[in-house]
């Protein structure tokens, strides 16, 4: 419950800041959905020299595409870390993180949030309706909640991987510049699977778990029955792999070494 | 009771060395020179309740450290920490709602948001109730002036009215103990009488510890009786203030200022009765002389040396705190 | 230009820097060739049982891939974010009174991130997906040579544009928006993702208006010799006229930028 409050504190102080900078946060939103476009452009560009992905049609692809921008909207939301060791680490903010009475890895997510994020949501379920209208999909009553249950655990996976990429930090004062590249890896998990190599593939279905952030859960909903046991997974996946980073992180606190000296 | 009950706190940080040129960098890709560095070496301390004490030592000699250990920042690598009866990183999140924590050289507030904003977070983040915050606060932002920067943006506060706004947030939970890790770096003395009023006053009134690192001796002699002081991650004086003082000079110091150049050889030739040691002054003919004995010694000093000698300027001081200490730290804490 | 040996020790320091970060270095590595192995597969499947798409081959195709990635190691750098901070931190104020250029003193420590990976990343990276994928590297010394020298004018048509955009923070204040919009944009139309001949022809002639495809374009495709004989000098040639005219734009909004500066005291 307190959590819950405080969060809406910083979430009503995040948005009157980010308002005074108007500009900046249309060009942000603008660029946002450039960055979504960009994805769906490539789609098509390709389909415009081929009609089928490993037997995946081009309405199925964009489809699990648009799936694919909800978690990933809620993620980078909230999850907004990926200059964690720059930030908090090199420049020592988490001397004051940890003077607070609420969990640290909580005081970085609201204190880091970007809600304009969620925009992507929108973007994401239009793309999924227009693919979805084109595959003639109906929507079954189970369907919204099936859907809300993936996200979550598609958001949990992004969003665990990330924090443990974090709390590396806390180990070696390294920069990660794995951060960015990390990002274009969580795209590959938009592809049908069966397209890459044996050892890529695992990487990206108990390494690295993108695909349950993309192509897994969108099977279920495309009706790709070989795919349901894997799409159930997906939010057994996110906890595990959120509750693995969690504590991750909070042994990473203890050997935190302050900043400076 | 003590609120800070510290025994053989030690910290230990490794680290590599860089071997030097670009040989030697791509030879750390592969291998390293690891080394331990003992930052905090076995340290004990007590600090009873509404005690202002003086945390004090060189660049690198712990001070930070040993605050952050008491802070649950971080974590010791051995030895025991008590404070406000609670292990302070084991429990961490109930334990800082018991202290107030200033970073001279970090912010608490946030950047683009109007300082009362700023405060309304923090009272939520320490789940102060309104009455509590209101009355309470009131005081605080009365006493530190900060009245009218409420509505302004962090970014647009002067240095001076930033610190005095991270003293006030640092408050609002009212905590029995603060800590205060360089609060006036860089601050200009009318604001730095302001925070050491202050700091006096909620001592006086709500009994609070405070803590305090600092690199002016000013601030420790205006707030502490007691001092620490810490060398090479040991603590090498723990007591009052004015026994340091006592113990260590005895007698004062005579600055005389001649009007022409004076030998070292003729000053000891008029002072030889004397308990005295001549120094050569900062400035051109100055001369500084160090007594031991009484008023009347001293007196006898000046007539002898003014006798033989015309001088310009004559003053006598008590030695103060800054040069006792820089005299510990140049010859040892067995030197008196 | 006075100040060369400080350029050059800007570039040691960079280079130095980078070196000091070896779990950086490692994974760097492993990232890297996952990142072009999965495209790799990507591409076989897009192309299934074509052995061409607009005037490519599947091998063609997958070393445009691994070399696009490799030499966006050299060219790619962060120095838009790192202006865009000095700038909000207050930093650049006291850059300006230092006694050199500090755009000059910002393309040369990202010469020197560019340099470190260049040598350290893509070498080895190149060296493993070689062993791992089937790709053709020319023999002639000749494309090789062409191609160093185009990567050169990719660096700095990549890096004026960083300067560009780093500097626009000095009127918009905040400026992630835009620092990112431009990195989606880069991407998508330099020809990283997707060669620029895949585009339908309306959308490829807009490109080739744009300065985009100097910073990855042209070195993948005269490293795949996608282009040849006089097609590779005229591409030299766009990159050329890029590096010279975005001078311009830069050396303007500089000025105002500094004028600016001045008058607000920071």
């Amino acid at each position: 419950m307190f959590y819950f409050s405080i969060f809406f504190q910083y979430a009503a102080q995040y948005l009157k800041t980010r308002l005074s900078y108007r500009t900046d946060l249309v060009i942000e939103l603008f660029s946002d959905l450039l960055s979504q476009a960009v994805n769906l452009i490539f789609i098509l560009v390709v389909f415009g020299h081929t009609t089928l992905l490993a037997g995946w049609n081009r309405e199925e692809i964009i489809f699990i595409y648009g799936f694919f921008l909800v978690p990933y909207a809620l993620f980078s939301s909230f999850f907004n870390i990926w200059d964690f060791n720059d930030r908090y680490i090199v420049k020592g903010e988490m001397d004051r993180v940890l003077t607070r009475p609420i969990h640290s890895l909580f005081q970085i997510v609201i204190e880091r949030m970007e809600l304009e994020s969620m925009f992507g949501a929108v973007t994401g379920i239009v793309i999924m309706f227009y693919a979805g209208s084109r595959l003639g999909m109906e929507l079954s009553w189970y369907d919204p909640f099936v859907f809300f249950v993936f996200v979550v655990g598609g958001a949990f996976i992004y969003a665990g991987i990330f924090i443990s990429l974090a709390a590396i930090s806390f180990w070696s004062d390294s920069k990660t510049d794995i951060m960015p590249m990390m990002y274009n890896i969580g795209n590959y998990g938009r592809y049908p699977v069966d397209i890459y190599n044996s050892v890529i593939r695992f990487v990206l279905t108990w390494v690295l778990p993108f695909a349950f952030v993309g192509v897994y859960p969108a099977a279920f909903f495309l009706g790709r029955s070989e795919w349901y046991g894997y799409a159930f997974l997906t939010p057994l996946m996110g906890v595990i792999f959120l509750g693995l980073a969690i504590f991750l992180w909070n042994a990473g606190v203890k050997r935190y070494r302050g900043a400076g000296n | 009771m003590n609120v800070i009950e510290v025994k053989d706190l030690r910290k230990e940080f490794t680290s590599y060395s860089s071997r030097s040129g670009l040989k030697g960098a791509f030879r750390d890709l592969f291998t390293r020179n690891y080394k331990i560095l003992r930052a905090v070496d076995d340290i004990s301390l007590q600090v009873k309740q509404g005690e202002m004490v003086g945390y004090i030592g060189e660049n690198g000699a712990g001070k930070s450290t040993t605050i952050k250990m008491l802070t649950g920042i971080l974590t010791p690598t051995s030895g025991e920490v008590m404070v406000n009866g609670m292990n302070p990183h084991k429990e961490r999140e109930k334990f800082v709602q018991t202290i107030g924590v200033v970073f001279g050289q970090r912010s608490q507030l946030w950047w683009d948001i109007a300082v009362q904003e700023s405060f309304r977070l923090l009272k939520k983040v320490y789940k102060v109730s309104d009455e509590d915050y209101d009355t309470h606060m009131k005081e605080v932002i009365e006493t530190l002036e900060i009245g009218p920067l409420l509505d302004k943006p962090v970014r647009k506060l002067s240095l001076g009215q930033r610190m005095r706004c991270e003293l006030a947030a640092a408050l609002i939970h009212n905590p029995p103990l603060l800590f205060l890790d360089e609060p006036t770096i860089g601050l200009d003395v009318l604001v730095k009488m302001k925070i050491r009023g202050f700091l006096k006053e909620i001592n006086r009134k709500y009994k609070t510890t405070i803590l305090l690192t600092t690199h002016d001796l000013a601030d420790i002699e205006a707030l502490c009786e007691r001092v620490v002081l810490l060398d090479e991650g040991s603590i090498i004086y723990d007591g009052r203030l004015d026994e340091l003082q006592k113990n260590w000079v005895e007698g004062k110091q005579v600055h005389f200022e001649f009007q022409h150049a004076v030998e070292k050889s003729q000053l000891e030739e008029v002072s030889t009765h004397f308990d005295v040691k001549w120094r050569c002054g900062e400035r051109e003919n100055q001369w500084i002389a160090m007594i031991d004995g009484d008023d009347d010694a001293i007196s006898k000093l000046m007539s002898q040396v003014m006798l033989h000698h015309s001088i310009s300027d004559v003053k006598i001081n008590r030695v103060s705190t800054e040069e006792i200490i820089r005299n510990i730290y140049e010859e040892g804490i067995n030197h008196g | 230009m006075g100040n060369v040996s400080l350029y050059l020790e800007m570039i040691r320091i960079r280079f130095l820097m980078m070196l000091a970060y070896r779990t950086n270095y490692y994974s760097g590595i492993l990232i890297y060739s996952i990142n072009i192995g999965a495209y790799y597969f990507l591409w076989q499947a897009i192309y299934g049982a074509q052995d061409n798409i607009a005037g490519m081959s599947v091998s063609q195709m997958t070393t445009y891939v691994a070399v696009a990635w490799m030499a966006r190691a050299f060219y790619f750098n962060n120095i838009d974010r790192e202006i865009a901070n000095e700038i909000q931190e207050g930093k650049v104020a006291i850059e300006m009174i230092r006694p050199y250029h500090y755009l000059g003193v910002k393309t040369m420590q990202g010469l020197g991130e560019g340099l470190f990976r260049l040598l350290f990343f893509s070498v080895p990276g190149m060296v493993i997906i070689w062993l791992a994928f089937p790709i053709d590297f020319s023999n002639s010394l000749n494309v090789w040579i062409l191609f160093f020298v185009s990567i050169i004018f990719a660096f700095i048509v990549n890096t004026q544009l960083n300067l560009l955009t780093g500097i626009l923070t000095f009127f918009l204040l905040y400026n992630t928006g835009l620092i990112r919009g431009k990195r989606v944009i880069i991407d998508l139309f330099s020809g990283l993702l997707l060669p620029i001949s895949f585009y339908p022809l309306w959308a490829q002639d807009i490109m080739g208006f744009l300065p985009f495809q100097a910073i990855s374009y042209i070195p993948s495709m005269i490293f795949t010799e996608g282009f040849v004989g006089a097609e590779v000098y005229s591409a030299l040639g766009i990159q050329l006229f890029w590096s010279l005219f975005l001078i311009i734009p830069i050396q303007l909004l500089w000025m105002v930028a500094r004028k600016q500066l001045i008058v607000q005291g920071g």
